[in-house]
């Protein structure tokens, strides 16, 4: 797959088939993302995949749990003005009407949420996290590199859905899995599976802002 | 381009052809990063794309500060963690000592390493430059989600043949890069990313990129 198909057709995936994931093909995808970049080549990033017993002891964990207080960081940045809620709220109502849920809808709304415990039906379920002394530009390159995994995924046929929901139980997933609260900070989860092509959910269109409103170009003729 | 060839021949170029970019590929490449993912769909990013005379400007206002050293930088940017581990240290000096070895500059010749290192204030002679911002009070998250986009330009920039270096370096001269691209104040400069085509023989453009093992960053769980 060509990378500019593989850009336009990775999409957070909130519907998977119980379809197993080869883990020859995540070996791979995770070998090769190794060469994504980063400032002074610190390669910030640090990973736990789980999937068959291990995950769903943890996922059964995190339902019996109240979510930790507070998250791992701030999901949203503090005092963001409305312009970044209205882009949550376009690409909600989106998916909303095209389910054909009401917006108002608060159970069905919890439902969705509550999805977001056993990673949309996924398989397999990456935890990524990194050393809490990283600053902004180590959190860019653990992008970069969740980035380049997404897309070598959809080089290989499956989909994602990196998840800050997991931030909300963050301790509990770090003491699951061994990696220290005290030294390391979780970011995201990501869901990683066959995507139901069927859900609704899968197939909506995606809302984004125009390009010009975030890049400007000077000295061009 | 294959995804996995995109990954894999991207690499951080320091010796640019003075080929000059067709700006519909920018555009396209840059309208069709739009689809890069965000939390919360926030698309925190924000960029100016510079080439000729205002990308000349900004090389000189930086030359001019550069002799001064330190003292020429702008307010410190958080570049550099503190109290990061010497495992960090050991991947920069890796990748650093690769870079001199193939450039063949000793490590006593600290005059061939700082030209070297000025080399990045003209870009590596890439033709076009994208300085990254975005809005002061993104977090973490954010950051991480720029990355993200960031990663998506670079890889299709690959499949459009051209080649890109991201360089945080830029941040220490953050008043000069203000001001020639009139960056709003309420927004924080990330980068620059150099971008053009790569001199393919050049020795700096060839080296082996040294990376972390798999298994040290990566554990498998229930397989």
């Amino acid at each position: 797959m060509n990378v500019a198909d593989a850009v336009a057709s990775r999409r957070s995936v909130r519907a998977f088939l119980d379809t197993p994931v080869d883990p020859a093909a995540l070996r791979r995808v995770m070998e090769a993302a190794q060469m994504a970049p980063s400032g002074c080549n610190y390669q910030p990033w640090e990973a736990t995949i789980l999937t068959g017993a291990p995950l769903r002891e943890l996922q059964a964990k995190m339902l019996a749990a109240p979510f930790q207080q507070p998250e791992e960081y701030a999901i949203t940045p503090v005092d963001v003005p409305a312009e970044y809620p209205r882009r949550l709220k376009e690409i909600g109502a989106a998916r909303a009407k095209a389910e054909g849920i009401d917006e108002a809808d608060k159970a069905a709304r919890a439902d969705v949420v509550r999805q977001n415990f056993v990673s949309f039906g996924a398989p397999v379920v990456l935890m990524c996290y990194m050393p809490r002394v990283m600053g902004p530009p180590q959190w860019s390159d653990v992008g970069m590199w969740l980035q380049t995994v997404m897309l070598l995924l959809r080089g290989e046929g499956l989909d994602s859905c990196p998840q800050e929901f997991m931030a909300m139980h963050g301790k509990l997933i770090k003491e699951f899995i061994g990696v220290s609260d005290e030294s390391h900070i979780l970011f995201c989860g990501m869901a990683i599976g066959h995507a139901n092509p069927e859900a609704i959910c899968n197939t909506y269109q995606r809302t984004r802002i125009p390009v010009d409103s975030a890049v400007r170009y000077l000295g061009f003729d | 381009m294959d995804v996995s060839q995109a990954v894999a021949s991207r690499r951080s170029v320091r010796q640019f052809r003075p080929d000059p970019v067709d700006p519909e590929v920018l555009r396209r490449v840059l309208t069709k990063a739009q689809r890069s993912p965000s939390g919360s769909n926030i698309q925190p990013w924000h960029a100016v794309v510079l080439t000729g005379e205002p990308l000349a400007r900004l090389q000189l206002a930086v030359a001019a500060e550069f002799p001064k050293g330190r003292a020429g930088h702008s307010i410190p940017f958080h570049m550099n963690p503190v109290g990061i581990d010497g495992i960090y240290r050991e991947r920069l000096f890796g990748v650093g000592e690769s870079l001199y070895a193939a450039l063949e500059i000793s490590r006593d010749d600290k005059a061939g390493r700082l030209r070297q290192y000025a080399r990045n204030y003209k870009g590596f002679g890439a033709p076009v430059m994208m300085l990254v911002h975005t809005k002061a009070y993104m977090g973490q998250a954010q950051w991480a989600d720029i990355g993200m986009w960031l990663q998506t330009v670079m890889l299709l920039l690959r499949e459009e043949g051209l080649d890109s270096c991201p360089q945080l370096c830029w941040a220490d001269y953050t008043k000069q890069v203000r001001a020639c691209v009139a960056m709003p104040d309420d927004h924080v400069f990330y980068c620059g990313i150099s971008i053009g085509y790569r001199e393919a023989e050049a020795a700096v453009n060839t080296f082996d990129v040294p990376r972390a093992v798999l298994d040290d960053v990566v554990r498998f769980e229930g397989f």
